[in-house]
């Protein structure tokens, strides 16, 4: 409120008497007399400057009101977060809460501790509400003693979140994260952090084995709930895992998207919890731009992937196929075109996915071809395009069907916390085509057509779409009333 | 016996505690007095007592979490009616401003008559030093004075101004350092780099302290000198940027009649904007974007050939100062064909766009495309007289990044932000957030760009590191009112991951000009924001990660 305030009420025509005095003291403490006069004549010009400057219009600042990146809440510092964490997060650069950050930490951190189910749009700041959330809760004058468990659904998730923890809490002493993903725990110590960041089949074994002191854990958060929790292995490890754990613990469910059925048993795991969950029309980030080439044959597809890359400012990429084997032609081909390319896909090993994986974080490679392994939660800022090379499909009742959470989970890779992505999807015969349609139809998405006859025209197609993705109108998506 | 009272219901209240039902067989029983019936009923007793005492807490908890949904219900329904309120007085305030606003403006066209007005162009410390045109003057003879700016800035601007009392000790010690380091360094850059920018210039003669001083005069220039300079030449690198703007019209058209230029023009335009976004960190491997330098350098001379035949253009429109044919030169004729010229600038272009999209969520991206512009604007064959014809880069950057140039503005007012460049997308300021990532992006391109080593090779450095001493100084001089989170974010863009080069540069001085930069300028701020912290929050990371104490 009062930082509000001082953005609106400030008269324009006080300025000036104020900064004169101001100006002009510090022009007198300069040594000579000639940069006295340049200081006078920066008042003077100020004086007659500001008089003018009319204040930025309040629809302006408020314009993005509705948007998931703005909360009302100017900083950090209103959270009551500790001074090494508010430092850690200016030093990445994280200035103000999202919307989701700013509604859900203080119901997070209140006491007793509550339960809490979460949804907010992909790239919006879910990762950095629950780290906050764990770095508060842990007593690090007991650096080894396990406190907090988070549960990811890959080990690539779980190594980004334990990422996350160390760069937001750099500043936080005694800070200790392991990942209790394969390899990732000394066999010998057992688990010997505070906060410790897992897929559940590991954490499974450890627990079991006796290497993991779970009796003291106060915080356990989920993320990408409703994949964890729906599907068949991992929500029963899940359940495994809770009944292992201490009965007061504070559960967090997170994610993007939270089918009707999923949310029912999320309230099982979690009971009691805080719900913040995602007015419908907020489900698509406004911020991507989603288009769809329109390719000949499937044959064609690998020159004009290519092609696309001309056309735009592209910092990293994602391209999302459907086998290994178009993953590594598609790789062979764009490295014959100069791109430095990262695949990853199931048939890698644990640590050859973390160095691949790591390559493209780092930008040494800027081109990351997966398969639905990596559909969601990582989160590399620089991706500015995402590639639907093939359609998502799953199967349902025996029968391909279009994957619409996948789809949604993928082009959300791009237009991280507010920023311009870009998604295209190849279409190239009739069952691709009706795929996508249905997809576009079930978001109430308006595909860009683009079309690999006239690059010229293609690239200000793309240009203009890219230009004007933050004026278009809000379109209604809808998954949960259109669920099941 | 035992069996028979043990029968209490877990239900029974209170009152049943006492033996009513049974007095009669309490007192016939034989064991009444008996000492395991004594402790039978302390048993009783206790458990009933326990289990009033768990009904209690049960009770207790239901209460608390009543309570406590309560609250949060309390603090939801406070939350909509803060909102509430405030979106109403944000309103009230809405009407008062556009009343005031209204006011302004009637105020200001009775005043407009008689006083002339500045121009709406000048803002705080307008043109670059760079436009001074003394700056020929500035033959560097001397290994000393080229090194100007790199040596240690003496004290002259204002006291509290570059650097505090306290700065000026590491400030003495560092000519030797810097003379030792930079001559071998920074002489072969510097000789070829003509337009020497103004700070050395002024400050030879301006001050007469023993070293010349890059910060000093650059800011002092860049106020005083450049100043007055400015309403009379309006800012060149906005004409150029105008002039770009033309030129990539006249190319356009040209490209209606020329179908030789037309089919080539697009795909050359599309390969370097890939070859741009295909570059990668180095992470200490030689080599990595040699694929992509090669590819562009290519397509540039390609586009020097002309064989598409476009038309041949002034290149004088293009750069900051006129120039003059320089013997051996690769290119001294005036004019240039405008394909080439046109490329550059799309080359410029892309760098910009990467900066601003890619740099601005990961500022170490940047790094890869301030090598590859240094590298392919200083090759000689791209050189127009001599010189590098970087100023078309810079005119863009002028344009998205005033406050390197000595820009600027509150972020409150609509005119403010214009001049400081946040951007306006369909009309409407872009989010802070955005604001904050293109000016991060722009800061780590521009750090990029500038504080590039030619000392190992034959080339000239078209953007030696002076010019970020001299964008550095032009930021932290501002006057503590006028200091605005952009300016702290492009402080912080233009420092971090840099710190170690900047230091191999100008050694102690890096010290004592990054000591102003991330300690006394942000706690001379008037307005604490989250920019203003976070560059704060710089020194403290330099400090813990590599023992730098600044403080």
């Amino acid at each position: 409120m009062a930082d509000l305030a001082s953005r609106i009420t400030k008269p324009a025509d006080e300025t000036p008497v104020n900064d004169a005095p101001a100006a002009a003291g510090e022009a007198s403490t300069g040594n000579n007399g000639a940069e006295d006069n340049v200081e006078d004549d920066g008042v003077q010009r100020g004086l007659i400057e500001t008089s003018y400057e009319v204040e930025v219009k309040l629809a302006d600042l408020q314009a993005d009101k509705d948007s998931p990146l703005h909360s009302g809440i100017s900083s950090f510092d209103e959270l009551g977060l500790s001074r090494q964490i508010l430092d850690g997060l200016l030093a990445v650069n994280f200035k103000k809460p999202s919307k989701i950050q700013a509604r859900a930490l203080p119901l997070m951190l209140s006491d007793p501790p509550t339960n809490m189910i979460a949804q907010s749009q992909s790239g919006t700041g879910k990762t950095a509400a629950f780290v906050l959330t764990v770095l508060s809760r842990v007593d690090f004058s007991k650096p080894t003693q396990p406190q907090a468990l988070l549960l990811a659904p890959s080990r690539e998730l779980a190594r980004q979140i334990q990422g996350v923890i160390q760069t937001i809490g750099r500043f936080v002493d005694n800070l200790i994260v392991e990942a209790a993903i394969p390899g990732g725990i000394s066999r010998e110590t057992g688990v010997q952090s505070a906060v410790v960041v897992g897929t559940p089949g590991t954490v499974m074994d450890l627990i079991r084995r006796r290497q993991f002191n779970v009796s003291q854990l106060k915080v356990l958060v989920i993320d990408e709930a409703d994949n964890m929790l729906d599907q068949q292995g991992l929500g029963d490890q899940c359940l495994r895992v809770k009944n292992l754990l201490p009965r007061t613990i504070q559960i967090l469910l997170f994610s993007a998207t939270f089918p009707d059925k999923v949310l029912n048993y999320a309230r099982k795991f979690a009971p009691n919890a805080n719900e913040i969950k995602l007015r419908h029309q907020e489900l698509t980030v406004k911020g991507i731009s989603q288009m769809y080439m329109d390719c000949p044959d499937e044959a064609q597809k690998y020159d004009i992937l290519c092609k696309l890359y001309g056309l735009m400012t592209i910092g990293s990429s994602v391209i999302f196929v459907k086998t290994r084997e178009s993953a590594n032609e598609i790789q062979r081909r764009m490295e014959a075109d100069g791109h430095k390319v990262s695949v990853l896909h199931g048939a890698h090993e644990g640590q050859n996915r973390d160095a691949l994986l790591d390559d493209f974080r780092m930008g040494r490679s800027k081109v990351l071809i997966t398969t639905n392994v990596l559909a969601r939660g990582i989160d590399v800022s620089s991706v500015s395009m995402v590639i639907n090379y093939d359609i998502p499909m799953k199967m349902m009742r025996g029968r391909e069907e279009p994957d619409m959470e996948t789809y949604l989970h993928r082009i959300g890779r791009t237009g991280r916390f507010g920023r311009v992505g870009v998604s295209i999807s190849f279409v190239y015969d009739r069952k691709s085509f009706e795929a996508l349609s249905q997809i576009a139809d079930f978001y109430g998405i308006d595909l860009v057509q683009l079309s690999p006859d006239d690059w010229d025209a293609t690239e200000q197609k793309v240009q203009d779409v890219i230009k004007s993705s933050r004026a278009r109108p809000d379109y209604a998506p809808n998954v949960m009333d259109k669920k099941d | 016996m035992a069996s028979s009272s043990p029968s209490r219901q877990p239900t029974n209240h209170w009152v049943n505690g006492s033996p009513q039902r049974s007095v009669l067989d309490e007192l016939y029983a034989e064991d009444r007095n008996s000492e395991a019936r004594h402790r039978y009923l302390l048993e009783v007793a206790k458990q009933e007592h326990e289990r009033v005492r768990k009904e209690a807490e049960r009770v207790y908890l239901e209460q608390l979490k009543r309570e406590e949904l309560q609250r949060i219900e309390e603090e939801r329904r406070k939350e909509q009616e803060r909102i509430r309120l405030e979106e109403e007085r944000i309103r009230h305030e809405e009407q008062l401003a556009a009343e005031r606003a209204r006011l302004n403006e009637l105020k200001a066209k009775k005043i407009e008559i008689p006083p002339p007005l500045p121009e709406p162009e000048p803002p705080a410390a307008p043109a670059p030093s760079r436009t001074t045109p003394a700056a020929p003057a500035a033959k560097q003879n001397e290994p000393v004075q080229i090194n100007g700016p790199a040596t240690k800035p003496a004290p002259p601007i204002q006291s509290g101004g570059l650097f505090g009392s306290s700065g000026l000790k590491p400030a003495a010690t560092a000519p030797s350092i810097g003379a030792s380091l930079f001559p071998s360094q920074l002489t072969p850059a510097a000789q070829s780099q003509l337009p020497p920018p103004a700070p050395p210039a002024s400050s030879v003669p301006a001050s007469t302290a023993p070293k010349p001083n890059g910060i000093g005069p650059a800011s002092e220039s860049s106020r005083s000198a450049a100043a007055p300079e400015a309403r009379t030449v309006p800012d060149r690198y906005i004409e150029i940027h105008k002039n770009l703007k033309l030129l990539r019209k006249s190319v356009m058209e040209q490209a209606k009649t020329n179908p030789a230029l037309k089919s080539r023009l697009g795909d050359m335009r599309r390969e370097i904007r890939k070859s741009v976004g295909q570059l990668t960190v180095a992470s200490g491997v030689a080599g990595v974007n040699k694929v992509q330098q090669q590819k562009i350098n290519s397509l540039l001379r390609e586009a020097l050939s002309n064989q598409v035949q476009s038309q041949l253009m002034e290149v004088s429109n293009f750069v900051l100062e006129p120039r003059n044919p320089v013997q051996g030169a690769v290119n001294n004729d005036a004019v240039l064909p405008s394909i080439f010229l046109y490329l550059i600038n799309i080359f410029a272009k892309a760098a910009i766009a990467q900066f601003i999209n890619e740099a601005g969520s990961r500022p170490e991206t940047a790094d890869p495309v301030g090598i590859c512009v240094a590298a392919t604007l200083s090759e000689p064959d791209f050189l127009w007289r001599g010189k590098s014809l970087i100023d078309m880069l810079l005119a863009k950057f002028r344009v998205v990044c005033p406050v390197l140039f000595g820009h600027r503005g509150s972020e409150k007012t609509e005119q403010g932000r214009a001049r400081i460049g946040w951007w306006k997308d369909c009309g409407r300021w872009v989010s802070e957030q955005q604001h904050m990532d293109r000016m991060t992006g722009l800061g780590a391109g521009f750090a990029a760009i500038s504080l590039r080593n030619f000392a190992h090779s034959k080339k000239t450095n078209p953007f030696p590191p002076r010019e970020y001493w001299a964008a550095m100084a032009r930021i932290v001089n501002t006057p503590a009112a006028d200091i605005s989170g952009t300016q702290c974010t492009v402080l912080k863009a233009m420092v971090e991951g840099y710190e170690q080069k900047f230091i191999e540069f100008y050694g102690t001085a890096a010290l004592a000009a990054l000591r102003t930069a991330l300690i006394e300028f942000p706690a001379r701020a008037t307005q604490r924001s989250p920019a203003v912290d976070a560059l704060q929050v710089v020194a403290q990371r330099l400090k813990r990660d590599t023992g730098l104490v600044l403080g």
